[in-house]
């Protein structure tokens, strides 16, 4: 791969088991839908690296996709691996999070309302982290459970939510332009952790022969 | 939790984490389950500090930052840079789920003091734990070792490592008994002197180890992960959980449900059964099946500064040889601090650790803490170590050993990997784990 290594942001999703986690993120990594029934629940989703391009910077990486010289950000999101079903996510899975995604279901108002849980995780283990608010599954009902005055509520409490999106996995909508904007969010705060983390040398164990970490793909979707 | 399982693994230790990793790639369906509300059981970093004050019932201190800033361990490890943990963690990916840190300085205490511990010829010749000609010998033997090739016999020079004893081959280079001291437990990491009248095959394959996984990072062997080693179980079990592992927290196991043939058939919790085929745990899961081998005494020390004559290093190991403190098992200091994300900024989380061979073993440690300096905060813990008391095939109840004093992963992966052979009855299959999952295509 002939463009430079570029740091990847890590973006967690976070919500209730069944509000559609795992579909935002088949959307983001293959835009591909499937039916509940036709699959068991989360298996088998780790996470997904997928390039921005942004124009929040002149560092210039050279690329495949002939961008003009401005900024390449690899975005890395990930899946919950299912393990918030019965047990809870692992304090490991928030930690280095540049952002976390809290999702609901629109037409599940306790999914809405468990939201101040997983932001009191995020909070915790992952405390400079931007929060993006998105309410999922916009195609199953016209007039929402869940109110707008009930996000703005919400947003006006924890005060810290960067982005609030609608969308629907089924149908795709809204899901590029959240990413397309929690991609820009990220690019323009500061860098903070990638650079604390050169600083302080710390790594990620490679040998040369087993390595697909390494192996992303260079689909720039600009 | 009403249904028909390949496997339950009760306890969310490493050891119980990695054999749940193993076994869903393996393809086999498990549950997981911990009586904690926390993943990681003995392995876990508590955090934040106030539950580490609490777990001791130590009125709290202001005194310590932030709380949540610390990840403080229970059991002081590292891993070997080219050991077994880190070729498990790379060949099952779990890798990618942390970052690590070399560790800054290893040390061996000698003589009252402490001194670097000389693992390649260049360290040996300036090392100030020999004198001149010690130096050539020792340089002589690091060589030979080096160069020994169990495949190649012309690589012996006279020496057979399958017949002829670690002392023997001391001997044959001349090493006086200093030497032969900081190579047996400082290099070959030997907790006591019972490898010096075994076969030396054993002890140079540690002292290869030593010396390659000094070569990958620098300067020392050993790696510590960031946020403290409760990462390492936590990764495991997100494995697990990609592969199709059910988890359950904070979930009473009443008992182990076995059939008529005397093998295991399920766990029952209150009025739940979960059936199953085997069970795998760790000893506190099944008091009635394990003996009491010995005991571990542990001390964690919070300090507000860096290990005295270490260069100010964020990190060390100092090993404390039996013979220098007149002991039957070494001492081990553990050093880590802010920089791996386990203390708050400017503090350092300091271990000492050995196996209990007195009634008094907090006397048993002294030598280690004096070595610390100022302590701003002691403590302190014995734990019991057990064995089960069968190796399991016949019930389908396969326990994992405690973990030992010894201050890294090599004896943790020794176990898992033979009982997920018991367990299976075949080693395990790197090639079933698929790296692309969802990251390709």
């Amino acid at each position: 791969m002939a463009s430079a290594k570029i740091p990847a942001q890590k973006v967690i999703l976070c919500g209730d088991y069944g509000v559609g986690k795992s579909s935002i993120f088949r959307r983001f990594a293959n835009d591909t839908f499937v039916a509940s029934n036709d699959r068991k629940s989360t298996l088998g989703l780790d996470f997904y690296n997928k390039a921005f391009c942004s124009e929040s910077g002149t560092d210039g990486h050279t690329h495949a996709c002939q961008c003009p010289p401005i900024s390449k950000l690899m975005v890395q999101l990930w899946d919950t691996g299912g393990m918030e079903r019965v047990a809870t996510v692992t304090s490991s899975y928030y930690k280095f999070s540049e952002a976390a995604i809290l999702v609901y279901s629109v037409d599940n108002p306790d999914s809405f309302n468990s939201l101040a849980n997983h932001l009191l995780e995020v909070a915790s283990f992952a405390e400079n982290a931007k929060i993006f608010l998105c309410g999922n599954k916009i195609d199953i009902i016209t007039s929402d459970l869940v109110s707008n005055d009930d996000v703005d509520n919400f947003c006006e409490q924890c005060g810290i939510v960067s982005g609030i999106f609608k969308t629907s996995c089924k149908t795709g909508e809204g899901v590029n332009d959240m990413f397309d904007e929690i991609a820009r969010v990220i690019s323009t705060s500061s860098r903070s952790r990638h650079e604390l983390l050169q600083l302080e040398q710390s790594f990620k164990l490679t040998t040369a022969d087993i390595d697909s970490a390494e192996q992303q793909p260079d689909n720039c979707v600009c | 939790m009403d249904e028909e399982y390949d496997a339950i693994v009760l306890g969310t230790g490493l050891k119980e984490c990695i054999l749940s990793g193993m076994l869903s790639v393996s393809g086999k369906k498990v549950l997981h389950i911990d009586r904690n509300k926390y993943y990681g059981g003995e392995s876990a970093s508590i955090t934040p500090l106030e539950e580490l004050f609490e777990k001791y019932s130590t009125p709290v201190d202001p005194a310590y930052g932030r709380g949540r800033d610390w990840n403080v361990d229970l059991i002081p490890k590292f891993l070997m840079a080219n050991g077994q943990l880190v070729k498990l963690l790379i060949h099952t990916g779990v890798t990618r789920y942390l970052e690590f840190k070399s560790c800054e300085g290893s040390y061996v205490y000698k003589g009252g003091k402490i001194s670097k511990v000389p693992a390649d010829e260049r360290e040996a010749l300036g090392s100030d734990l020999m004198g001149l000609f010690e130096k050539r010998r020792f340089k002589n033997f690091l060589v030979f070792v080096q160069e020994y090739d169990p495949a190649d016999p012309k690589t012996w020079k006279d020496f057979d490592s399958r017949t002829q004893t670690t002392q023997q081959l001391y001997e044959k280079f001349g090493l006086d008994a200093n030497t032969q001291d900081f190579t047996g437990h400082a290099i070959a990491l030997y907790r006591d002197d019972e490898y010096l009248a075994k076969p030396a095959g054993d002890a140079m394959k540690r002292i290869k180890l030593y010396s390659e996984s000094l070569a990958r990072y620098g300067k020392s062997p050993y790696l510590y992960p960031m946020y403290g080693l409760g990462e390492l179980p936590q990764g495991f079990a997100r494995l697990s959980a990609i592969y199709g592992g059910t988890y359950m927290l904070d979930k009473q196991v009443d008992e182990i449900v076995m059939d008529a043939e005397g093998k295991v058939c399920g766990i029952r919790s209150g009025g739940e059964i979960a059936k199953c085929k085997q069970v795998y745990c760790d000893p506190t899961y099944v008091p009635e099946r394990v003996r009491k081998t010995g005991q571990v005494i542990r001390c964690i020390c919070l300090m507000d500064h860096p290990v005295p004559n270490t260069k100010d290093a964020l990190s060390t190991q100092i090993i404390i040889p039996q013979k220098q403190v007149g002991r039957r098992s070494d001492i081990y200091v553990s050093v880590v601090s802010y920089t791996h994300q386990v203390a708050a900024k400017g503090w350092f989380v300091a271990m000492v650790s050995t196996t209990v061979e007195t009634a008094t073993p907090e006397e048993e440690i002294r030598p280690g803490l004096a070595l610390l300096g100022p302590i701003r905060q002691k403590f302190v813990t014995v734990s019991d170590y057990y064995e089960a008391l069968d190796p399991g095939q016949s019930t389908q109840l396969f326990i994992s050993t405690s973990y030992d004093a010894t201050t890294h992963f090599e004896t943790t992966c020794l176990d898992v990997l033979d009982i997920f052979k018991r367990g299976t009855g075949e080693d395990f299959d790197f090639s079933k784990v698929k790296h692309n999952l969802g990251d390709e295509e």
